[in-house]
């Protein structure tokens, strides 16, 4: 009479939390560009790896991916690139992984056949806002601040800035 | 032994999935704030307690550990902007540090929830198609910028459409609602249970807890169906009825001629004989009387088995049958109870009537312990049987119904035979002949119910492919043959 045959539950995110992250990691391919090829390939590669770790609703894949397209970010700028940029495809490259890892997280707790599109782009945009504040911040900060400072000091700054927020909160 | 139990394996889906995959348990932080969060939330649960919002159970926080890799990369990143002299590098960490405060300043929010259900039919035929709809409500003041809800399905139904779960943004006030199709069977479930997981903006920390809501139940009992005739024992009580007894009476088929003794009823007498030879002999017939029959099934944990993957178990064909051969029971003006080897108290006590009917067919279809998925615990068959033999009445007869896959069923059987209740066997058969394991298994079954042939029981072996009206017919022309 009644199998007990049914839905199964699809544990891998759908095509649009790919196109989400896609979007992201697009934006650090652009951001590496001017570095030369070498950068660009490699953000590129990272950016295609990053999209299959999605796809497959795998967090290793989707993690080393991020990391390589970030290398590639990292390469541009020691190639010389402008800062603006690099900054720009830092936060492009952190919004890529952010958004891949949840969507996977997402897939793994309610399905990819949710509807989860509102609660992903709410994710990546508020991401991008930080990222961008973050950056504008510093760039602030670089202009107006301190500059005749060697690089060291402002390295231990930002080591004791991030000790601060941590502390905070716990 | 060698039976299928693949059972539980392909219920629907039930449970939360285990959480982010990055998701390592915090070394020291997980304990410490599962601890912390357990009395606040609930104290401010039970202070707005909504008509729909129910209660809930204590959260459980945990840390994703999501962004502690990229803390590690920012300083990577500074340590080599340094290294090389390079500023874009160290701006870029700075970036890395301003997502590490995004990581750290916010927890995951304690929110307030309330769940309404509906369903499109809340009293659907067996293999109907039912739809339920979920809307979740922020009832509290902050918004929930990742929330996740996952619907717990009751165990012995199936989701055939649409995940139960969403996930969504809230913001205080606001709605959102999802809809999945289950597809009904026997049996009486309450839709109360939602698992909701909060997350903070940056998913540094999620919360997740159970949501206890009143039921919405739906309710499903099998349409009156009666098509076989069941073959009964020839111990009857005294009324009137349909089995033929080997007492002479009144009654339709001939029994025997005696002597004509003075007052029998001269419809009665053997004129043909009295206009051969002039004497007065009378006829008789062979009596038909009621049967007091009882029902009892087997619900030991031991019976939940099933041929193959899918398909029922042979308790659901046994409550299947039950439910079919008490309906053409009782048409056939016979009185039926029912009773059941089960840790719950089963018992109809043998009646007739719409009344009795309308009972049985809401005991066979909604009775928890009826359900399609087998008990926790181990039922102890003596205890049982004392029960249910010190309430038999003495002239009923036994139809149990039970797969026979262990030896204590063929025992139960035997016990009540020889207490002079003849036992008629209705045996969903759930073996299968396609490894050595289980064509072992289904010779000791086959063993075991020649043993029980071999002492006078029936028994009436019902094979998984075949209508429990088949089954029935060919017993009942090998017994009369």
């Amino acid at each position: 009479m009644v199998g007990v045959t049914g839905y199964e539950l699809v544990r891998r995110p759908s095509r649009r939390s790919v196109a989400v992250a896609g979007l992201a990691g697009t934006f650090a391919v652009v951001a590496s560009v001017p570095g030369g090829p070498l950068p660009t390939g490699l953000a590129l590669g990272g950016v295609v790896v990053l999209l299959a770790g999605v796809r497959l609703g795998r967090h290793g894949v989707v993690d080393s991916g991020a990391l390589v397209a970030f290398g590639g970010v990292v390469a541009a700028a020691l190639s010389g690139t402008g800062a603006v940029t690099v900054v720009f495809g830092t936060v492009a490259a952190v919004v890529a992984w952010d958004s891949g890892t949840s969507a996977v997280s997402l897939s793994d707790q309610v399905g990819g056949d949710a509807d989860t599109l509102r609660v992903e782009a709410l994710h990546a945009l508020v991401g991008a806002g930080v990222g961008l504040v973050g950056g504008i911040v510093g760039f602030v900060l670089f202009r107006v601040g301190p500059t005749r400072q060697p690089v060291t000091t402002l390295f231990v700054l930002l080591l004791a800035a991030a000790v601060l927020v941590v502390a905070l909160n716990r | 032994m060698t039976y299928n139990r693949p059972y539980d394996s392909d219920s629907a889906a039930g449970t939360a999935g285990t959480g982010d995959g990055t998701a390592t348990p915090a070394t020291d932080g997980g304990t410490e704030a599962t601890a912390d969060t357990a009395g606040g939330s609930t104290a401010e649960t039970t202070s707005e307690t909504t008509p729909e919002s129910g209660t809930r159970s204590p959260a459980t926080t945990r840390r994703t550990n999501r962004w502690v890799g990229v803390a590690g990369l920012s300083f990577l990143t500074a340590g080599l902007g340094v290294a090389t002299s390079t500023r874009p590098l160290v701006l870029a960490a700075v970036v890395g540090v301003a997502y590490l405060a995004y990581a750290n300043v916010a927890s995951a929010p304690s929110p307030s929830l309330s769940v309404a259900r509906t369903v499109s039919d809340a009293t659907p035929e067996p293999g109907d198609e039912v739809r339920v709809t979920v809307s979740v409500t922020n009832t509290g003041d902050a918004s929930l910028p990742d929330l996740r809800a996952v619907e717990q399905v009751p165990q012995a139904l199936s989701v055939v459409e649409g995940p139960a779960r969403a996930a969504t943004a809230l913001r205080p006030g606001a709605t959102m609602t999802f809809a999945y199709t289950v597809t009904a069977r026997r049996g009486e479930y309450a839709f109360d249970g939602l698992t909701a997981i909060v997350r903070n903006a940056s998913g540094s920390e999620e919360r997740e807890f159970d949501l206890r809501t009143p039921a919405t139940t739906v309710t499903c009992v099998p349409p009156v169906d009666a098509t076989e005739a069941v073959p009964l024992h020839a111990l009857t009580s005294r009324y009137v009825g349909r089995v033929s007894t080997d007492t002479a009476g009144d009654g339709v088929e001939f029994a025997s001629l005696r002597e004509y003794q003075h007052g029998d009823p001269l419809s009665r007498i053997d004129w043909n004989q009295y206009a051969r030879d002039g004497s007065l002999a009378t006829m008789e017939f062979r009596e038909e009387r009621m049967a007091t029959v009882v029902l009892l099934l087997d619900l030991r944990p031991e019976a939940y088995v099933q041929s193959g993957e899918e398909g029922r178990n042979a308790v659901e064909r046994s409550i299947d049958a039950t439910h079919r051969m008490f309906n053409s029971l009782l048409d056939t003006g016979d009185r039926v109870g029912v009773a059941a080897l089960s840790n719950d108290d089963i018992w109809l006590a043998p009646g007739a009537g719409p009344t009795h009917q309308a009972e049985a067919r809401h005991l066979l279809a909604t009775h928890p312990a009826l359900s399609p998925t087998p008990p926790a615990e181990r039922v102890y068959i003596r205890p049982a049987l004392r029960m249910l033999a010190g309430r038999l009445p003495d002239d009923a007869q036994v139809v149990f119904c039970s797969p026979m896959v262990d030896g204590a069923a063929a025992y139960v059987a035997r016990r009540l035979h020889v207490r002079g209740h003849p036992v008629t066997v209705v045996s969903p058969d759930p073996t299968r002949r396609d490894t050595v394991g289980r064509t072992l298994a289904s010779v000791e079954r086959s063993n075991r119910t020649s043993d029980l042939r071999a002492t006078g029981l029936r028994v009436i072996d019902w094979p998984d492919d075949e209508s429990l009206y088949e089954a029935l017919e060919r017993a009942r022309r090998r017994w009369s043959a």
